[in-house]
């Protein structure tokens, strides 16, 4: 979810690892490259390689597929922070 | 070295990938370690520890390919079949030793009766029970190892291939067995399949007409028999197959019961081919059965042993379909 969050725009991955650790959300590389090829297997995201700068990356953006996704998981994680908060009576 | 280093590592990662990914993450991973660099060192080139650092943070080659592996089975045999696999392993593995040590010590003593002038010579010689253990340590390995190996790639093929062995489905849970299948009986059926083989394969002549109470005529043509292994051999593997169904079922289901008509039927195919044949009959044992027996009803019997044979095995098969027919609708109603 934190990775399709910041897809609307097309990232590559090491620009994504940093901007989630500089979000408070620590993930390691070797973690983070695996998962986003596993995304796009599944159809939520779709990358291309850009060989137009000094060094090629391949940059990755959500689909509309993704963007349904990431709107019904993003709904479950308010209503279950929600429940969550209630139960600890925050 | 800073390229060498690198390229070893990138190989070592994609070397395991399947081949059309392995361009791309190597492209990726490549990518990568030059940010990481880059952000290590700035315009400062790199040296060794820096790539050994920045390498060593990506984690072993072998973990980075695993991440990278999108397989959802990774393993030989997993859930839910484990548990079933484990089960069946261990019984196959009892029936094959109790059958195989049977047929070695059956085998050892019609070798050494053949070797020997009397029994009391035979079981006082060293040579014989040295020969005895040997053999049944050989044997007994074979036939472990080749039941294993039966098992795991039969399990490991209904794993890889999704064949359910049990319905997930709450309506299709088997009802509480009235007349629950003895697990002994099944262990009883699978070594009795193994000996039957092993004792055939090994040692035809255990079947034999004493005359005159010293010579041992066979009843089986030996080469005969022996050359034509692949019957005896098909026919133990479906008594193994019968009976491990039976044993993981554990009920008279309607797969059992399916199960033992379709083996049955196939047994008794394979029997009648392999029977259906006078060469399967020692030629010397037809010639001297009117010496041998006073009796006319002896003689037609061991005149005509295979066809006599091939009843016994057929009126076997037939009540065991019977059976398991009755039991079926008995235990279904």
């Amino acid at each position: 979810m934190s990775v399709l969050s910041q897809l609307k725009e097309p990232m590559y991955g090491y620009s994504l690892v940093k901007k989630l650790q500089d979000s408070g959300i620590p993930i390691e590389a070797n973690t983070l490259y695996p998962l986003m090829r596993r995304l796009e297997s599944q159809g939520l995201l779709i990358s291309e390689w850009d060989t137009g700068e000094s060094k090629p990356r391949k940059y990755y953006r959500i689909t509309e597929n993704g963007i349904d996704v990431y709107e019904k998981i993003k709904k479950h994680w308010f209503d279950f922070s929600d429940s969550i908060n209630n139960l600890l009576g925050g | 070295m800073k390229d060498s280093l690198i390229e070893r590592y990138l190989y070592a990662v994609t070397k395991r990938l399947p081949a059309k990914i392995q361009n791309d993450v190597s492209n990726e991973i490549e990518a990568l370690i030059d940010d990481m660099l880059s952000e290590r060192c700035g315009d400062v080139t790199p040296n060794e520890k820096d790539i050994k650092i920045v390498l060593t943070e990506l984690g072993s080659p072998r973990e980075l390919a695993e991440k990278y592996d999108t397989s959802d089975k990774k393993c030989l045999i997993g859930a839910p079949y484990y548990i079933t696999y484990k089960y069946v392993l261990k019984i196959v593995l009892i029936c094959v030793g109790i059958g195989m040590i049977i047929s070695s010590v059956i085998s050892a003593f019609v070798d050494g009766f053949e070797s020997f002038d009397s029994a009391g010579i035979m079981l006082q010689s060293v040579n014989f029970w040295i020969n005895m253990i040997t053999d049944m340590f050989i044997t007994l390995s074979s036939g472990l190892i080749f039941g294993f190996a039966f098992v795991t790639l039969l399990f490991a093929f209904f794993y890889h291939k999704d064949i359910k062995i049990d319905s997930e489905k709450l309506d299709d849970l088997p009802s509480v067995p009235k007349n629950k299948i003895s697990k002994a009986d099944c262990i009883v059926g699978i070594a009795v399949s193994v000996a039957f083989a092993v004792v055939f394969l090994v040692a035809p002549q255990i079947f034999c007409v004493i005359l005159h109470g010293e010579v041992f005529i066979p009843i089986f043509n030996v080469p005969q028999i022996q050359a034509q292994w692949y019957f005896i051999v098909i026919f133990a593997l479906l008594g193994i197959v019968r009976e491990t169904i039976k044993l993981i079922e554990r009920q008279y289901s309607k797969r059992v019961m399916i199960t033992t008509v379709v083996t049955d039927i196939c047994s008794a195919v394979v029997a009648a081919l392999w029977l259906f044949s006078d060469k399967i009959i020692n030629m010397n044992l037809a010639l001297e059965v009117t010496d041998i027996f006073d009796e006319n009803f002896l003689i037609a019997i061991f005149s005509n042993f295979n066809y006599f044979f091939l009843f016994c095995i057929l009126l076997a098969l037939t009540i065991d379909v019977i059976e398991t027919v009755v039991k079926t609708f008995k235990n279904n109603n």
